[in-house]
């Protein structure tokens, strides 16, 4: 779908109400971690919700925002 | 059992559909109501529904936010976004919801400015790296990407960046669930409740469900055996005659929420005072829009905004599927006029839409069944 203007996996952010398990890989500043899914290139990562985090944890990404801290082995 | 391919297990799953099997009472019908649009799409891509017994029926509910964005707020998009100087931002499939003037992407090949970002945070740069140029963003969703929106405004506010606003669609979970409830047309037994958006509101919210209309709702993950075990739970409690909140996603939901986005979505949005659905109606409190303090950021207030109302195609039958009344291939222009490639509503544009859902995944299962 993405030639057409849509999500590059088949969930799509908007509306299939999914949030993605995401690996921090630099907890960066100002409420910005660089993070990736399993399969995806890193992205920025809002993390003012969940507190301060580090290298490795897993967080529980929706639209950018994580929403909650995962336990260790959420992603492989 | 917390992740993914433990609740892809093939052969847990035949032994949930077994004790589903056992659960239910013949002779009596199961009517449930899968409120998220993740859930339908889990149904018909891993065949869950093959696995239940015919007298337990799922139907889909209206918890996909692009299927229910009515065609009118697509024109004002639009038309915001053909203002001179304007960058338009929004997700991918919002790009192909038609509206009565086409779509957004339609718009983009007219010369409109629209350009597809993955979360608010990136229409935020594009509005720091062109100060020049006027940056919105289409926010849409229920209470799992209002948060992004919020942090996103407040971000905006913090640093001054006098050239991001938001188009504010988001809407909120109970208010079309009540109505569906309060809907002659409809009778349920019960619900499979959303998943991650119970990962914001957390379960509490659903209480009135068993309290008000004495129906048991069971939160649920998105796996497929999730669903399966969601659906077990439910028939236990019809079965034992039980009415509760149960909540099969623990290892996700917390039963009250997350409070610290709670907190951020209470300060940057109100509701408004109603919100039209597509195939709803109109629904008192079931949509935000930014609050008093966010007002100079809101995209509603920056630009005209037409706000026309306008009719779905008479062929389109969305408004039926979203309720739940008839099956996606019980319309009569499913797969023939109305597919992904060229949706006329907007249950065949999403990948989580019941159309597109069933047009992509359970329509083969259908073929099988005929052959």
């Amino acid at each position: 779908m993405s030639d057409l203007g849509g999500c590059a996996s088949e969930h799509c952010i908007t509306c299939s109400d999914e949030g993605v398990p995401m690996r921090v890989l630099e907890p960066g500043t100002d409420g910005i971690a660089v993070c990736a899914g399993e399969d995806d290139a890193p992205c920025d990562v809002l993390v003012d919700l969940v507190g301060t985090v580090a290298s490795g944890d897993t967080l529980l990404v929706h639209a950018g925002v994580a929403l909650l801290r995962l336990e260790e082995g959420a992603l492989r | 059992m917390k992740f993914v391919d433990e609740f892809r297990d093939a052969e847990l799953g035949r032994v949930l559909a077994g004790q589903i099997a056992a659960a239910v009472e013949p002779g009596r019908h199961y009517k449930l109501m899968e409120v998220c649009g993740g859930h339908t799409h889990t149904i018909y891509k891993y065949g869950v529904d093959d696995l239940l017994p015919a007298n337990v029926e799922l139907v889909h509910g209206p918890g996909c936010p692009v299927c229910v964005i009515p065609m009118g707020r697509v024109d004002d998009a639009i038309a915001v976004a053909r203002e001179p100087g304007v960058i338009f931002t929004c997700f991918g499939d919002m790009m192909r919801v038609p509206g009565g003037h086409g779509t957004l992407l339609e718009a983009k090949a007219e010369g409109a400015d629209v350009r597809m970002v993955y979360s608010p945070l990136d229409a935020l740069r594009i509005a720091r790296e062109n100060p020049e140029r006027e940056v919105v963003f289409f926010a849409i969703g229920f209470e799992t990407t209002a948060p992004s929106t919020a942090l996103t405004l407040m971000r905006a506010k913090r640093e001054g960046i006098p050239n991001f606003s938001v188009f504010c669609n988001h809407v909120t979970i109970v208010p079309p669930l009540r109505a569906l409830l309060e809907s002659p047309d409809l009778r349920l037994d019960g619900f499979i409740g959303p998943g991650h958006v119970s990962t914001v509101v957390g379960a509490r919210p659903f209480a009135f469900i068993p309290a008000d209309y004495g129906k048991p709702i069971v939160v649920s993950g998105f796996e497929p055996l999730d669903v399966l075990q969601s659906v077990h739970m439910i028939l236990r409690q019809l079965v034992e005659g039980r009415c509760e909140v149960e909540n099969q996603y623990a290892r996700v939901v917390p039963y009250d929420g997350n409070m610290a986005a709670l907190r951020v979505l209470a300060e940057v949005f109100e509701l408004r005072p109603h919100f039209e659905w597509r195939g709803l109606g109109f629904i008192s409190h079931s949509a935000l829009r930014l609050s008093a303090a966010y007002a100079g950021l809101d995209a509603e207030r920056r630009f005209r905004v037409p706000g026309v109302r306008v009719a779905d195609p008479k062929a389109c039958q969305c408004g039926e599927v979203l309720k739940g009344v008839i099956k996606p291939w019980e319309c009569k222009v499913f797969g023939t006029a109305c597919t992904p490639e060229r949706p006329i509503g907007t249950c065949m544009v999403s990948s989580e839409g019941a159309c597109a859902a069933y047009y992509n995944f359970g329509r083969f299962a259908r073929e099988r069944e005929v052959v």
